[in-house]
């Protein structure tokens, strides 16, 4: 083929050049990649690999105020099986004993176990829940079972973990403890003392950076955490929690005894209104109690007859009346307008006192006393009500406090008969512990205090804040008034007229106010007709360390419905139980005079026996009862002869203690 | 320098693969922190003290071969024949899958437990074979029928065993016959007919595999997905990788993030092996990029120079024979990383730790510095030494 060797080279002149041309192509698609797709990588790289990641931060601990746990967040785990990742010759030979331990771990045939983990294999299922809501401990002892012992990806074993909030006290308060719940588009629905304390407990988020590796992992870039996490605060609640198991279990007593819809139950410390116990009881459908609504605080309704006592104060204050003041309750029936106010007791009291109308609870005596005092000016009636804060919110951190009424003459609603009703409870709504904090500041001799919740902000043992007691008003009205109220709220339980008079016990003093409000009358359908049970007042009545209100709602009327018979029990056990709590100082006088020898002689027994005896000590006039005890505690054999104190010892003092195994002490 | 005393050839070529090998260490290193994580085998040290044996082993294969005057490699070739032939009937007979699908390239040699790419080696074996047929028929005047037997039976033969697990490795050795029978001044048209038989042969091998998937074990899905992914713009499976070497080409900029710092390895499935270009690129940037292809450059012009110098025929496709293949492989390396080819197996020689290849690299290069050797001795040896039994057999053929 007549071939030259020049031919070669031309011919591989061509090649490598063409081979340098692609080079060149290689290094400009190079260069093209960086500078012209270089921003969109670039951006995409960053998109790719690196993330900020949220650090939770720790929710603070929600305490009562001696210290227990209400609220606390605890890691609960959940146990699920990646049933392909396993080989097949582990699973066969592990499933057996697997099963085996989580049967005995969880309380549940292995069988059971042994079927669940075959069928998710079979069915090739990676995610097969095992176990739910496990503990720490019951975590680890999972992780070192067998088969999941071999690690996440020749076990099979797949951890996920989430905190929950623990209420260590269980159902009780549960409502008051509340919570904090976030949804996905971040909103918040706040709830209790969770939820009103958010922001101490809640902490703030730290943030990391981190950079994708493989396997779907990240990897933290630099040192430090870009933002550091910060643990949420531990709140102290006023909350006590003996205080809370009384009034919720005596609540709960009440209601299913009377079948009653719902009901609350706040107690609170007089001198400070610090919230001792809130509960709040629902009826479900099945006839069974929850903390469902924060009755206490969210629901305003009509008070009833403990609203005479807001009257009662109004009318004092303007002079309208005084205690002792004659009204006649025109035998239980008094018509005004078109309506008529009527008496619980058929026929009515007579003729009686403002004091007697108040301990017997009279409508027509209040109805007459307010529209007769007022009708010329019944704008002077609302403005010392609101004077005393009535129709203020109580302005608590919790969330859903609910709105007192307190009409102005001329407000939608108003009639001719409205003061006549405003004054034994209708026509007014009020929260229950709005009705409480006013009993409260009565028994507090006038001071309005703010209901308060929370005691303590802290950090680990350093207080971050300290909550004070907080004066809405420092005198509701004048002392004079007080006193005589406080005199009319003592003798609805301690005379026998009284309506609060079954609750009475020469044990202890209470002093409250009865009310029975009707709801639901505007039809006058007798079977729709409800009742609201209530009891408000405080203890002890002279010297009033608490206040406590018990309201419930829908009675079955056929076992009963009045206040002190619903209500009032609940009221008294509370007491009682928290004087048991409290025993009260009785000085007795001494009755044993002091006894020098006995003195001398107990502590002369008492220096022998704390030395540390390596020899037999002088035992001679001490009692004989005493130096058996001393030689028996050295090891020794006692004999002993006679009665009374040691005249002779048969080993002298001084001797080795092992030289000596038998002592005999002659008494005298 | 004693040292230097032994080494003969072509020094820039020494230098060039010196260079090379004392590199490659870097991205090795770097690339192995992944791989130990996410296949878990081995320690990183164990990858580097493994890829530096490679290399050592390597160079003394280089060294070893390159003792070898230029005019064995005819009878070598022609005994290797046979044996390179077994070899890959083995291969391809003993079935290994990659996700169900044939990838057969490897067999695992007795006793030392190392495994080896045979392709590799039959692709230097073919290209020294051919140098020698090309140089015995450079006087004649021949008819393709007469260099159907000689020629391209053994090239047919050994292109179709390697073509059912590694289409691209068979498609480069087609190629690159191809090149060197241009180049040897075998009759192009001739060859245009030759293309045209490989191509109506491989689609009588694409069609046969559709049509039967069951019959024989192959990869001809795999293929057409990363054909597809290349021309198809919706996102696929290759492209993620495309993407990836991208990112990491992006993200080196002129400097590059330093040795080691890679962070794309960590996504690259085969970052030390198809996509070490990017992640060079990535750690070392434009530079080491540049640097790179300069050092190849510089290798494919000391080639041509060392074959421009041989005075002999097959002196001069030996060269070109075996030392082209080697840069047209990291040519075609580093193109699937800029994305200018589609996602093949490649590996970068001397670069990439890929085992075994690179010593058929070292085996390529020694045998291309025996040839620059022979004429920096200027021993103006006779084409054929009667002396030489090998020769001989040579001969008959």
């Amino acid at each position: 083929m007549a071939f030259n060797p020049k031919h070669i080279l031309t011919r591989l002149y061509l090649v490598s050049g063409t081979m340098f041309l692609f080079a060149g192509l290689v290094l400009f698609k190079l260069v093209s990649i960086q500078m012209v797709q270089g921003d969109k990588y670039k951006e995409l790289a960053l998109e790719r690999t690196e993330k900020m990641f949220t650090i939770p931060p720790n929710r603070g601990n929600l305490y009562s105020d001696d210290g227990s746990l209400l609220a606390t967040s605890v890691s609960k785990y959940s146990i699920r099986f990646d049933a392909v990742t396993v080989k097949d010759e582990d699973f066969k030979k592990l499933v057996g004993p697997l099963s085996k331990e989580l049967g005995r771990l969880l309380n549940k045939p292995a069988s059971h176990f042994e079927q669940l983990l075959r069928k998710a294999k079979a069915q090739k299922n990676r995610y097969a829940l095992i176990a739910r809501n496990l503990d720490y401990s019951e975590y680890m002892s999972v992780k070192g079972f067998p088969l999941f012992n071999l690690g996440p990806y020749r076990g099979g074993l797949i951890v996920d973990q989430k905190t929950v909030r623990e209420h260590p006290l269980g159902k009780i308060a549960e409502r008051s403890v509340g919570y904090e719940r976030f949804d996905e588009n971040g909103y918040a629905t706040r709830v209790g003392l969770e939820g009103a304390f958010g922001e101490y407990l809640r902490g703030k988020e730290g943030k990391r950076l981190k950079q994708k590796i493989a396997k779907g992992q990240w990897k933290p870039i630099g040192l430090d955490n870009i933002i550091e996490p910060q643990d949420g605060y531990d709140v102290i609640s006023t909350i006590d929690i003996n205080i809370q198991d009384i009034a919720h279990h005596g609540l709960l007593k009440q209601l299913e005894k009377y079948k009653a819809d719902h009901g609350c139950v706040i107690v609170m410390e007089t001198h400070t209104g610090e919230i001792k116990a809130i509960s709040n009881l629902g009826r479900t459908e099945e006839g069974k109690y929850y903390e469902r609504l924060n009755y206490a605080v969210g629901e305003s309704h009509e008070p009833g007859s403990t609203f005479k006592l807001m009257s009662l104060v109004a009318a004092l204050e303007d002079q309208v009346v005084d205690t002792n003041t004659v009204i006649d309750t025109e035998k239980g029936r008094w018509r005004l307008y078109d309506r008529v106010v009527r008496d619980s007791k058929h026929g009515g009291y007579g003729e009686i006192t403002v004091s007697e109308a108040f301990e017997v609870s009279s409508n027509t005596a209040f109805a007459k006393m307010i529209h007769n005092g007022y009708k010329n000016d019944p704008q002077a009636f609302v403005n010392r009500l609101r004077q005393m804060g009535l129709h203020e919110e109580l302005g608590l951190p919790i969330k859903g406090e609910g709105r007192p009424v307190i009409r102005n003459p001329g407000d939608k609603g108003w009639s001719g008969i409205s003061l006549a009703w405003m004054s034994h409870g209708y026509e007014v709504s009020l929260t229950p512990l709005q009705i409480l904090a006013f009993y409260n500041a009565i028994a507090n001799d006038g001071q309005l205090l703010r209901p308060r919740l929370i005691k303590e902000v802290k950090e680990w043992n350093s207080t971050i804040q300290k909550f004070e007691k907080e004066v809405i008003n420092p005198m509701i009205c004048s002392e004079e008034t007080v006193r005589k109220v406080q005199q009319l709220l003592k003798n609805v339980v301690e005379k026998e007229h009284g309506t609060g008079h079954r609750l009475y016990t020469s044990d202890f003093s209470m002093a409250g106010k009865t009310g029975t409000a009707q709801k639901n009358y505007v039809g006058k359908d007798p079977d729709k007709l409800k009742y609201i049970s209530t009891f408000a007042g405080y203890f002890p009545a002279d010297d009033p360390k608490y206040s406590c209100i018990v309201i419930i709602h829908e009675p079955d009327k056929s076992v009963g419905y009045y206040g002190a018979d619903v209500s009032g029990p609940v009221f008294k056990s509370i007491a009682q139980k928290i004087y048991a709590n409290n025993p009260m100082v009785d000085e007795v006088a001494d009755l044993d005079p002091f006894n020098e020898a006995l003195e001398d002689a107990y502590e002369s027994y008492f220096e022998e026996v704390q030395k540390d005896l390596q020899t037999i000590p002088d035992l001679k006039g001490m009692s004989g009862m005493d130096a058996v005890s001393i030689l028996e505690n050295l090891g020794l054999q006692v004999e002993v002869r006679g009665n009374g104190k040691v005249k002779k010892q048969s080993v002298s003092q001084g001797t080795r203690l092992n030289q000596v195994t038998k002592i005999i002490l002659e008494l005298s | 320098m004693k040292i230097f005393s032994h080494i003969q050839g072509d020094k820039v070529i020494w230098a060039v693969v010196a260079l090379l090998a004392l590199f490659s260490f870097l991205p090795v290193y770097s690339a192995s922190s992944n791989l130990v994580y996410v296949v878990g085998n081995g320690t990183t040290m164990g990858h580097l003290v493994k890829h530096g044996l490679l290399l050592f082993l390597g160079f003394g294969i280089i060294y070893g071969v390159h003792k070898i005057p230029a005019h064995y490699f005819k009878g070598l070739s022609i005994i290797a024949m046979p044996v390179v032939l077994a070899l890959l009937v083995y291969t391809l007979a003993q079935g290994t899958t990659i996700g169900g699908a044939n990838a057969s390239r490897w067999i695992r040699l007795p006793l030392v437990g190392i495994t080896f790419q045979t392709s590799t080696l039959a692709s230097v074996v073919l290209m020294v074979y051919i140098a020698r047929y090309l140089s015995k028929i450079k006087e004649k005047e021949i008819t393709f029928k007469e260099s159907i037997l000689p020629l391209w039976s053994p090239v047919f033969l050994i292109v179709m065993l390697i073509l059912p697990a590694n289409f691209s490795t068979a498609a480069i050795l087609f190629f690159m016959v191809l090149v060197l029978c241009f180049l040897g001044g075998y009759p192009v048209k001739y060859l245009t007919g030759v293309v045209g038989i490989g191509l109506l042969g491989l689609l009588l091998f694409v069609l046969v595999a559709k049509a039967a998937p069951d019959l024989f074990p192959n990869r001809v899905d795999t293929w057409m997905n990363r054909l597809e992914s290349f021309w198809d713009p919706a996102d696929t499976e290759a492209d993620y990788q495309i993407e990836k070497a991208k990112i990491a080409i992006a993200s080196g900029g002129l400097v590059g993030n330093g040795a080691g710092k890679s962070v794309m390895k960590n996504f690259l499935p085969q970052s030390s092996s198809d996509f070490i270009y990017a992640i060079i690129v990535e750690e070392y940037g434009l530079i080491g990029g540049f640097s790179l292809m300069f050092v190849y450059m510089l290798l494919l012009f000391r080639i041509v120079v060392v074959a421009n110098a041989n005075t002999s025929v097959f002196g001069k496709l030996l060269v070109v024979g075996v030392g082209l293949p080697i840069v047209f492989q990291a040519l075609i390396n580093m193109a699937v990383a800029v994305e200018l080819f589609p996602v093949t197996g490649q590996t970068l020689p001397l670069i990439s730790s890929g085992g075994t290849s690179i010593w058929m690299t070292c085996l390529a290069i020694g045998i291309v510095l025996s040839a620059s050797r022979k004429n920096e001795q200027a021993e103006e040896q006779k084409e054929i030494d009667e002396n030489n039994p090998l020769e001989v057999l040579s001969g008959q053929l």
